[in-house]
């Protein structure tokens, strides 16, 4: 498994690989917060699982991306890790790892305002899965 | 063949034959220099883009500080007919109400340069900003409910603003059709603990002086005058409103299948004005943009306490607050006929001229106020709404400089020690909450925002009125 971040004229984008789709879908979560906070300052304490239902694949990536954003900005939840359980171009279910955040111990990044669905990208091959998403900072 | 047509030396058209689907021309206001910037990135692309959307009047319209955004460029400006037109998330933007607003003290620079770094350092500790921070205040739901259904005036109650800020904001800082109920839970918790805060990214605090006027009797009547220190904030709606167009743009999602519309790009994703979907976005966008006016109301408030504290001086005058991420219904003149229309500006603001209703009692005979940031270190500039805006732009111009380069290239350009030695040799103390977020908004990575407003002003969509120049700039 593997990510990169994109560059966009004024934002930032995230690309991810796995085995399958469900390792790309993993990875891109890790990205997501790599983004937001010094990963390596996030432990692994709490876990918490959750649900994304959406009416395509592309949709899916969105809301799954955007829950965990929420999760930071709403709840203050830092996610370091995900596992999804359950997988569909409809829905999946998956448990995430991570920690509160604590204003003094993790060293934050750049806020993310949302996940978009601009040049959004969604395949799986026999090398595995791949996803692109740009992200507004 | 050429995919636009210079129409003249600010002007260039990007007919119906740019790409099918296109229902009107698109327009795009720059000079040279800058249509050569602009023709770089997709910006082209997304202007016509816009221009399949069903129901759309005018031109699909795009400022000379335009650039690729998601959806809709930054920029643009697009106007549906209420009756048959669609509404479109992506056309205002993840961040509802972003905005500027001008605090005018009665102190000559040289009076606060004494005291300057005391006064910046004061604003930072008292304004929360950067990533992750909270606001001084934790709003119950029911509280936040009232933010996002009465704006400005929760904070007359509150002690946080005076019955004359009310005046001086745009839609006297209310849009009323506002209806908290359509306002989602997640928005609601990223939204409570967020209300007076600046954020990171471009968001800042900037301490000004008034460096030159072009306009003395609109400079005067605005009650700007030279070397006087004026207070420049630009911040939004914060997760509450992003989280709302990310809701919506789902909603949408769904609401075209619904509807029927197919579109060429799924960020643009709308529903008819008149349908459930379109009036439950427009109510929800409007409790958010009532949630960014009192943003920048409490930062106003604790930019007043500083003044107060450190020279003693906390009277400061709001001069305006302009939206530059909205959709507003308006009437507008339309082949003679007066009309009314759903203007979405995404990167664009409201111009209007002398006379219009919205406008407050003393600048009714002059017309709107409308800022105009630079990049961070460089100048900002104070506008004037015109006629010629009425008659082509929906009564739109400019919002900045517009980026230039991406957040990495920039980076890559300063280190922050750098930067912050080099604006301070120029006269500008500046104090970010990281390095990181100062490198990324270095000047260079911008374009130069008086070439924006030259365009604007010599095509006659607005015209100059003062430029301004920091002395101290508070950085999310």
């Amino acid at each position: 498994m593997v990510y990169s971040i994109l560059e966009h004229p004024a934002d930032l984008g995230i690309e991810a690989r796995g085995r399958s789709l469900r390792e790309a879908f993993e990875e891109a979560a890790v990205a997501l917060t790599s983004i937001i906070v010094d990963i390596d300052s996030v432990s692994v304490k709490v876990d918490r699982d959750l649900t994304v239902d959406a009416g395509d694949i592309e949709s899916l990536l969105v809301r799954w991306l955007s829950e965990l954003l929420y999760l930071y900005d709403g709840e203050g939840f830092l996610c370091k890790e995900a596992t999804v359980r359950q997988f569909s171009p409809t829905r999946l279910d998956a448990t995430i790892r991570g920690e509160p955040l604590s204003e003094g111990k993790h060293r934050m990044r750049t806020d993310v305002k949302a996940v978009t669905y601009h040049q959004l990208l969604v395949r799986e091959d026999e090398n595995g899965g791949y996803v692109r998403v740009y992200l507004d900072i | 063949m050429p995919k636009f047509q210079k129409i003249d030396d600010y002007r260039y058209l990007v007919p119906k034959t740019y790409r099918s689907g296109m229902l009107i021309d698109g327009l795009i206001y720059a000079n040279e220099a800058l249509i050569q910037q602009i023709e770089k990135d997709l910006t082209f692309d997304q202007v016509a883009n816009v221009a399949t959307l069903p129901g759309l009047l005018g031109r699909s319209l795009a400022m000379p500080d335009a650039h690729q955004g998601y959806g809709f460029a930054i920029g643009g400006v697009a106007a549906a007919d209420l009756e048959n037109g669609v509404v479109s998330a992506g056309g205002v933007g993840f961040d509802i109400n972003c905005g500027v607003r001008l605090l005018a003290s009665g102190l000559n620079v040289d009076d606060v340069r004494p005291k300057l770094e005391t006064l910046l350092n004061q604003l930072f500790r008292d304004i929360p900003c950067g990533t992750g921070r909270s606001g001084l205040v934790d709003l119950s739901f029911s509280e936040l409910d009232r933010v996002l259904n009465e704006g400005v005036q929760w904070s007359v109650e509150k002690g946080y603003a005076t019955p004359a800020d009310v005046d001086h904001i745009e839609e006297g800082g209310c849009l009323k059709n506002a209806d908290a109920s359509k306002v989602s839970h997640h928005a609601k918790k990223r939204g409570k603990d967020q209300l007076g805060t600046l954020g990171s990214g471009n968001h800042f605090v900037e301490v000004e002086r008034v460096a030159e006027i072009f306009d003395e009797p609109v400079a005067k009547t605005f009650g700007l005058w030279m070397n006087q220190v004026v207070v420049l904030i630009h911040t939004g709606s914060r997760g509450l409103g992003h989280q709302v167009c990310t809701d919506y743009l789902e909603v949408m999602q769904e609401g075209m299948r619904k509807y029927g519309i197919s579109i060429v790009d799924r960020q643009l994703a709308c529903v008819p004005i008149r349908s459930q979907e379109g009036q439950d976005y427009l109510k929800a966008m409007g409790a958010a943009a009532n949630f960014a006016f009192t943003n920048r109301q409490l930062i106003t408030h604790w930019t007043r306490k500083a003044f107060e504290r450190i020279l003693s001086h906390g009277d400061l005058r709001i001069v305006y607050d302009v939206a530059h991420n909205i959709a507003k219904v308006e009437e507008h003149s339309i082949d003679g006929k007066t009309k009314k229309v759903l203007v979405h500006r995404k990167g664009a603001t409201r111009a209007f001229p002398r006379l219009r209703p919205e406008l407050p009692g003393d600048y009714f005979d002059v017309g709107q106020p409308v800022f105009i940031p630079g990049s961070m270190g460089t100048c900002s500039y104070v506008l004037v709404g015109t006629e010629k805006a009425m008659e082509e732009t929906f009564g739109s111009t400019c919002h900045g400089a517009g980026r230039a380069k991406s957040r990495h290239a920039a980076k890559k350009e300063v280190t922050a020690e750098q930067l912050i030695r080099d604006l301070k040799e120029r006269g500008i103390l500046v104090k970010g909450a990281s390095k990181s977020g100062l490198t990324e908004e270095n000047p260079n990575a911008y374009k130069d925002v008086s070439e924006v407003v030259d365009v604007v002003h010599n095509a006659g969509i607005s015209r100059k009125v003062a430029k301004l120049i920091p002395v101290g700039v508070i950085k999310g």
